[in-house]
Parts: C-alpha cells; sequence; structure tokens
C-alpha cells in the first residue's frame, strides 16, 4: 500500500488523551495528525485552514463541557460535506448518537472513546466518514437492540428476529459476507434478510451505500418514543 | 257607681262638654277671673284624662270607673263655676247667698249642684283611696263606712235650713270636705292595709307604706286649709295652698295610670300601649306643671307691675321645666324600662364586638340588644353560615310562629363586600312604629356585625393557615433531615465505591502492568498479559461511567428528561412501553423539575425491579393543565400502601414534595402499583418549530 496517509485533525481537551490518540494514529502510518487543538473553535479553525480528510472529536469540550463536539461536528459536515468525523464520546447513552445523526448519518461516527484502544476499530471509523458512510458503536447498538422498551408503532416492530440479529450486525459495520460469517449462514441468506428489512424500513429507495446505517438509525430515531 | 255603660259614657261626655265649656269661657269670655285656669290645668285636667284612660282601656273596673267620675265631677264643678261667673258678671244675676238661709231658688240651681258636685268629688276620692288597689270592699266595715259618707250630700240643703251662717255653710260644704275627706280617704286605706295584713291578704298589705305616705301628705295639706281664713284667695300662702290643693288629684291620677301599666291593676289581661300610658303621664305632668306656673305668673301679678310679673312667669317657668323635664324623663324611664338612644345603643354593640371572637356567644348578645334597644318584639341574628362558617343563631323576645299571619318581621342581609355572612330579622316594635333613624341603627349594627363576623372569619382562616404553615414547616424540617440523611448516605456509597471498586481495579492493574514489565524483563510474552490490562481498563472505565451517571446521568442535563428517561428504560430488563406526549420533546424544564421528575422514574423503575416482580411497566409523561404528570404503572405484586413505609417511597415523596409537586401512591396486593406525581411545570425552554 502505498497510499497516502490520511489527513486528520484531533480535537481534545485533555492534554494526555490528545497526545496518547496522536501517538497511537501515527504510530500506524496510516494517518498523519496535522492539527490537534482543545476547543471547538481552534476545531473549526483547523479545518478551515487544513481542509482534513477527517477529524477525530472530543463530544465534551470547553467552555461548558456538555455537547460542544457535536455542534461543531454538525458545522463541520454542514460547511464541508467531504470532511467525515468521528466522534469520541464517553457516554455510552444512545442519545448522543441520535443526537449527532438528527441531520443525517453520512460522513459522521459515534464512538466511545475507550475504542482509543481498539485502534482498528478508530482507523476502519476514520475510513468509513471519510468515505461517507457511517459508524455507531456496537455498544449503543447493544443497548438498543437489547432494549425491551418498544412502542406499539416502532418500525422495527415488523422485523423478525433474524432479521433483527442481521440490523445488529449490519450496525456493527460489517460486510454482507461477515455478518454470513458470524451467523453461520450463506451470504445469499444475509443479503435476503438486508433487502426484507431494507423494504420493511422503508429504504428500499436509497442509495446502497447508505441504506446499511441508515437502516440502523432509522431504527434508532424511532424506537423509543411512543405515541400515546 | 255600678253604673252601666251608657251612664259612664253620657258622663264622661258631660264632663267633658263642661271642661271644654269652662276653658272656652275662662279664656275668651271672662276677665279677671283667670285664678281658676291654673285649677283646670293642673288637677281637673290631669284627673279627667287620667280617668278617661282608665276606663277606656278597663270599663268595668271600679276604680277606672271612680277616677274617672271624679274627672267627671271636678269638670262639672269647674263648668258650673264658670257658668255662674258668667251669668254674674255679663248678665247681672246675683246669685250671692243671704248671710243666712238658703239662697233665691234661681240661685239654688246654681249653688246646690255646685255644692252637690264638690262633695261628690271629694266622697268619690275617699272610695277610691280606701278601696285601693282592686276597689272593691273587702272588710265588712268598709261599705258601710263609705256609703255613710254620701250623707254628707244632704249638708249643702240641710245647714241653710237650720239657720247656719252661710259663711260656716261654705266651709262645711265647700273647703273642708275638699281639704280633708283625701286625708281620710287614705287614713281608710291605711287601716284596710293593717287588716289585710292581719288577715294576710298580701297584695293590700304591700300598699301601707304608700297608703301611710299619702295620709300624711294630703292631712298635712288639709290641716294648711285651716289657716285659709286667714289670708283669703291671695298672697304666697294661697299660692302654696293651691299648689298643694291639685296635688291628690295629680298624685292619683299619676299613681292610677302608671299602676294601670306598672302593676296591672285594671286587669291581668289588658294590654295597653306604653305609649299611651306615657302620653297620659306626661299630659298630666305638663298641665300640672303649666298649672303651677301659671299660679306663680298670676299670683306675681297681684303684687307687681305686669312688666315684672312677666318676668316672674317666665322665671318660675324656667325653674320648673328642670323638675318638669326630670318627672318627664322618670316616667318614660319607668313606663318603657332602660330604653337605650340609637347612641347609646351603637356605643353598647361596639363594646360588644370588640371583642367579639365567639359568633356564638356574638349572635344571642346582638339579638338581646337589638330587641331591648329598640324595643321590638322579637329579634333574630343569624351570624355565619357562609362557607365555612358555621352559622350561630341568637333569638331574643317572644318571636310568633312560622306560619302565624300577619307577624312576618323584617330581614336586613349583614353584609361585607359581597358576601352575605349573616341575617338580622326582627318582629315589629313593641310601641310606635319602626322610623327610619331605628332602620339606620339596624343598618349600622349590620355592618358593625359584618365586619365582626369578617373578623372572625379571618381569625379562623389565619389559625388554619397557620396550623397548616406549622404542619408544613414540621413537615419540612423532617423531610428536610431526611434528604440530608439521604445524601450522606448516597455520598458514602459513592466514595465505597470509588475506593473499594474502581481505585482497586486501578491498583489491580497497576499491579497487572508491574507483572508484565516483570514479564518483559525475562524476554517472555506479554501479549496476553496487556490484552488483560486493557481489558480490565475497559471494566474500570465502565465501572466509572456507571458511578458517574448514578450521581447525574449527563444525559438529563445535556438532554432532558425525555432522553434520561428513555435512556433509563431502555436499560430495564422486562418490558417497559414509554408514552410520553409529543410536545414535551421540544421542552426543557426547570432543572429542579427534570431531576425530580427522573430521580422519581428512575427510583420507582429501582423499585419494580427490586420489590415488584413485574412482567412490564409502563411509563407516562404529560403535561396538563399547567402540570407536568409522571406516572409509572407495574403490573407485579403491589403492596399494601397504608402499611408500608418504606425509606424509599419517603424519600420520593420528600424530592417531590421539596419542589412544590405532589405524590399518589396507589397499590393493592397481587395488583400492581401506581406511582403518579404532579410537578410545577416550569418552562425553561420551549423549542418552536
Amino acid at each position: 500500500m502505498t497510499e497516502q496517509p490520511m489527513r486528520v485533525v484531533i480535537a481534545e481537551d485533555h492534554y494526555l488523551v490528545r497526545e496518547g490518540t496522536r501517538r497511537l494514529l501515527e504510530d500506524t502510518g496510516d494517518v498523519a495528525v496535522v492539527s490537534a487543538v482543545g476547543d471547538a473553535a481552534e476545531l473549526l479553525a483547523a479545518v478551515e485552514e487544513l481542509r482534513p480528510e477527517a477529524v477525530i472529536a472530543d463530544i465534551r469540550m470547553p467552555p461548558s463541557h456538555h455537547t460542544e463536539g457535536i455542534a461543531a461536528a454538525h458545522a463541520i459536515r454542514a460547511g464541508h460535506p467531504g470532511i467525515g468525523v468521528v466522534m469520541l464520546s464517553q457516554h455510552a447513552d444512545e442519545n448522543y448518537a441520535f443526537d449527532l445523526f438528527q441531520r443525517g448519518t453520512d460522513g459522521l461516527a459515534y464512538l466511545l472513546k475507550e475504542r482509543i484502544g481498539e485502534l482498528d476499530e478508530l482507523l476502519r471509523a476514520l475510513r468509513e466518514v471519510a468515505a461517507g458512510r457511517s459508524v455507531v458503536d456496537p455498544r449503543i447498538v447493544e443497548v438498543l437492540m437489547g432494549s425491551h422498551t418498544r412502542a406499539a408503532d416502532a418500525p422495527l416492530a415488523a422485523l423478525t428476529r433474524r432479521e433483527l440479529d442481521v440490523l445488529r450486525h449490519m450496525a456493527e459495520g460489517k460486510t454482507n459476507r461477515a455478518i454470513a460469517r458470524a451467523l453461520v449462514l450463506s451470504e445469499s441468506t444475509i443479503e435476503k434478510h438486508v433487502n426484507a428489512t431494507f423494504t420493511k424500513l422503508g429504504l428500499a429507495e436509497e442509495p446502497q451505500l447508505h441504506r446499511r446505517v441508515s437502516a440502523v438509525l432509522a431504527y434508532l430515531r424511532h424506537a423509543p418514543r411512543g405515541a400515546g | 257607681m255600678r253604673g252601666n255603660g251608657p251612664a259612664i259614657r253620657i258622663a264622661a261626655f258631660f264632663g267633658g262638654s263642661c271642661l271644654l265649656w269652662a276653658v272656652t269661657t275662662g279664656a275668651f269670655l271672662l276677665e279677671n277671673n283667670t285664678v281658676t285656669l291654673p285649677w283646670i290645668l293642673g288637677a281637673v285636667l290631669p284627673c279627667y284624662c287620667a280617668g278617661l284612660f282608665a276606663w277606656w282601656h278597663a270599663p268595668a273596673n271600679p276604680v277606672a270607673r271612680r277616677l274617672l267620675l271624679i274627672g267627671t265631677a271636678l269638670s262639672v264643678s269647674i263648668g258650673i263655676r264658670y257658668t255662674s261667673a258668667l251669668l254674674t258678671v255679663r248678665f247681672g244675676w246675683d246669685l250671692s247667698a243671704p248671710e243666712n238661709g238658703l239662697p233665691s231658688p234661681t240661685a239654688c240651681l246654681v249653688v246646690l249642684p255646685a255644692e252637690w258636685d264638690n262633695l261628690a268629688v271629694s266622697i268619690l276620692v275617699v272610695h277610691l283611696l280606701a278601696l285601693l288597689p282592686d276597689g272593691r270592699s273587702r272588710f265588712r266595715y268598709e261599705r258601710p263606712v263609705l256609703r255613710s259618707l254620701w250623707a254628707l250630700l244632704a249638708l249643702p240643703f240641710v245647714l241653710p235650713l237650720a239657720g247656719v251662717p252661710t259663711r260656716v255653710v261654705e266651709f262645711a260644704v265647700f273647703y273642708y270636705p275638699e281639704a280633708w275627706l283625701p286625708g281620710v280617704g287614705a287614713t281608710l286605706l291605711v287601716v284596710r292595709c293593717l287588716r289585710a295584713r292581719a288577715a294576710g291578704e298580701r297584695d293590700v298589705a304591700v300598699l301601707l307604706p304608700l297608703a301611710l305616705a299619702a295620709a300624711g301628705l294630703f292631712l298635712g295639706r288639709a290641716v294648711s286649709r285651716l289657716f285659709r281664713t286667714w289670708h283669703g284667695e291671695s298672697g304666697i300662702l294661697y299660692l302654696i295652698g293651691s299648689a298643694l290643693g291639685a296635688l291628690p288629684y295629680v298624685l292619683i291620677s299619676l299613681s292610677v295610670v302608671y299602676a294601670a301599666l306598672r302593676y296591672r291593676l285594671l286587669g291581668v289581661d289588658i294590654v295597653i300601649r306604653r305609649s299611651v300610658v306615657y302620653g297620659t303621664l306626661w299630659l298630666i305632668i305638663s298641665g300640672w306643671y303649666l298649672g303651677m306656673a301659671m299660679t306663680l305668673g298670676l299670683t306675681a301679678g297681684q303684687y307687681f307691675p305686669i312688666g315684672l310679673s312677666v318676668l316672674v312667669a317666665v322665671t318660675a317657668t324656667a325653674l320648673f321645666q328642670p323638675l318638669r323635664a326630670k318627672l318627664n324623663q322618670l316616667a318614660e324611664r319607668r313606663v318603657f324600662g332602660d330604653r337605650l338612644s340609637s347612641f347609646e345603643l351603637l356605643v353598647q354593640f361596639g363594646s360588644v364586638l370588640e371583642h367579639a371572637y365567639d359568633l356564638s356567644r356574638l349572635a344571642p348578645q346582638l339579638a338581646a340588644g337589638l330587641q331591648q334597644g329598640l324595643g321590638l318584639q322579637w329579634a333574630r341574628v343569624r351570624l355565619g353560615g357562609c362557607g365555612d362558617l358555621p352559622a350561630h343563631v341568637g333569638r331574643a323576645g317572644e318571636e310568633p310562629a312560622a306560619d302565624a299571619a300577619g307577624t312576618a318581621g323584617s330581614g336586613f342581609p349583614v353584609c361585607y363586600g359581597k358576601d352575605v355572612l349573616g341575617l338580622i330579622e326582627y318582629g315589629p316594635k313593641s310601641e310606635g312604629r319602626f322610623t327610619p333613624e331605628d332602620h339606620d341603627v339596624v343598618g349600622t349594627l349590620a355592618r358593625q356585625a359584618a365586619l365582626a363576623v369578617h373578623n372572625v372569619r379571618l381569625a379562623a382562616e389565619l389559625s388554619t393557615r397557620i396550623e397548616e404553615a406549622q404542619r408544613q414547616a414540621g413537615e419540612l424540617d423532617a423531610s428536610r433531615a431526611r434528604i440530608v440523611h439521604a445524601q450522606d448516605g448516597e455520598r458514602r456509597r459513592i466514595e465505597r465505591r470509588l475506593h473499594d471498586g474502581i481505585q482497586q481495579d486501578l491498583v489491580a492493574l497497576v499491579a497487572k502492568l508491574r507483572l508484565a514489565r516483570n514479564r518483559l524483563g525475562r524476554g517472555g510474552d506479554v501479549h496476553a498479559v496487556l490484552t488483560e490490562v486493557q481489558d480490565d481498563a475497559y471494566r474500570v472505565i465502565d465501572e466509572l461511567r456507571e458511578v458517574a451517571h448514578g450521581i447525574h446521568p449527563p444525559v438529563l442535563t445535556d438532554q432532558g428528561l425525555v432522553a434520561a428517561v428513555t435512556s433509563r428504560a431502555r436499560r430495564m430488563p422486562i418490558p417497559v412501553t414509554v408514552h410520553i406526549e409529543e410536545s414535551l420533546d421540544r421542552v426543557r424544564f426547570a432543572l429542579d423539575i427534570e431531576e425530580s421528575a427522573f430521580y422519581l422514574i428512575s427510583e420507582a423503575l429501582t423499585n419494580v425491579l427490586k420489590h415488584a416482580d413485574a412482567t412490564r411497566v409502563t411509563i407516562r409523561i404529560a403535561r396538563r393543565e399547567g402540570w407536568l404528570v409522571v406516572e409509572v404503572v407495574d403490573d407485579g405484586v403491589g403492596f399494601p400502601t397504608d402499611t408500608t413505609r418504606g425509606s424509599g417511597l419517603t424519600g420520593m415523596r420528600d424530592r417531590i414534595e421539596a419542589v412544590g409537586g405532589d405524590l399518589r401512591i396507589t397499590s393493592r396486593s397481587g395488583a400492581g402499583t401506581t406511582i403518579r406525581s404532579r410537578l410545577a411545570e416550569r418552562v425553561r425552554e420551549e423549542i418552536r418549530d
């Protein structure tokens, strides 16, 4: 592989985490950290100036330490649709993911912060968002899939158990082949389930690339609500 | 004496006519004969009026009849006197008697009736006095003695025929009987009283002091007549004499009228209007007063020039005025009792109301004061009976039966602003009609009463509120203590989790890293150890996340109640259905409200897991009329709410009440549990799209 390393900007207010992440990423040789900044304003300035391929941003940053990262991600995606954003969050709460994905899933990833340790995962997410796709941390998907909370009109109520299984793997970013391996099924069977799921969720007309994560996120957005 | 109705009526009419005749002739026809006018006013008129009054109200009563006959006879006497004066002066008749023997037959027509009339007056006075109080003879001696007095009527005829000098006859038939017989009557009454006392007849015996006083007075006055020959019909002594002369008639009239009212002298069942009694007394007193004043003036006129005598008359009138006023006032007081003036009435009520916080006592006081103060037949005061205030009714006087026709009283509402706080009802006045002033008095009273009731109401409300405040303060103290206690417990728990959990995990991690380094030093494979270390580190992060979440779920601050609740619900191991009103997605409530609502739901879900053994839970969050309503329903085992005193439930309640909400827990054994809470819907931010 003689690919150019991916140009990435890191935004993280905690110095040790910021530098640790930078070293980990640069250590791989696949990533060039062109800038490492401490807050959202600096991040936006760096993005404007450096035009990286992807950004890794902490969800909580100065000044108020709430969800500045999400606001910055939305700003970046709005201003530069070509730049992907990987959101690193200490919150295992799915609501933050919903918040991030509320305007669309393209080019956005929601990962728990400890995924820094799973370097492969992090690199994969960077590549996915840079390509305009989307990743959701398996922990979040796990919570949603494991949840017994249902509303009568939730779209996923129509899915079979097998289709839900497939959807979960899909949400973890796996290809059909990987899902087939994990579930010990043929790839064509998986493909059938995937298409059935898309149809049931009303995603049949979406472009192929987006449908996979959209399927999950459609569920994510609808699942928790019950309307009366 | 026992004449039937028409006879008495004719006599009374005749007497009245004579009186009118005498006054007319005395005032307009005769000159220089005004000496007897004071006599008319001071003695004749009062007596006639009193007699008329008494007879009018008790026609069958002997005392009343005698009094009327006395008045009539006095009037006839004065009528004859003026007629003879008219005949003498204007028409030149000679009516004078010779030194001895009867006058001329024509003169006899005038003189003899006058003398008989005067004698009859005196004899009737004796009868009246001697047979008080009922006018009927009780002892055997009385009738013969009194009847024998009528023999005196023979004197005017017998004495002249017997050759007694005319001057002596005059004394025998005119001056002395008139002077002495009232004294004789009073003396006979004294004897009657003494006999009655011996016989144990109390009703007569009680008159003894009165009889003694009257006897003393009348006899004293009679004695003064002995000196009449010396001073003639003029001078200061004549004045005193004439004043005293009228005294028996005035006193008898006053006594009879007063006793008629006070002691029901004229009959037990006769109800006499007090104002009539008072009016009669007033007439008697005023007549006597006028007579006295005129006597004084006329007497003065004999000695002083006309200007001075007028001055004397005016002075005398002025001097007598306080006496008259005092007598009138006395009469009024005696007749009407202690009737209060409107002003006094209000002052009295004012002082009653001042301390009136007890309506049960105030109502009867008002009713009694009103009834007595205004002289009403009855009064009823109802206070309260509005809102929470119980009604208190006070009654005074004899209220007629509810269905009695024509006795309906008037009503006056006790109003404060628009609130009707009670009702004052009253019957007609015992005497006279209800004047606008009386109406004003009741109105003022009603306003004062309204103020009092209002005060009582305020006081009651205040005390209720103070009690409520004290109860709340006590409850608040307890709940505050519980909250502090719970907080301290929570802090200790967090401290334990950090020290005994996370810190220990980190220590273990350090130990494992040291192990890896040792292996590395020996050239061993550290890959497995490092993987273990990394997994351990993930666990520590999870643990830390959980602790932090337990202290305060960040999603609640960052995204609000709905996100926090759904997030909490998703982590429940049993099915949870969440119903959240759509508009709530766009609303952020005040932090304490969101936190309290979340804490409530979270605690309720924890309880469901711990105790309920439920198969499903439903959470509802909605906005209702300014309240945020939160409900958690499970289908678990439930619990008896009246006996369960869990610190968890108390903690929930404390927390909700601390932000001004309320909490209702409905549960029965085996029928699940519903926890429902209302919180003030204090909106911090509302996103409109």
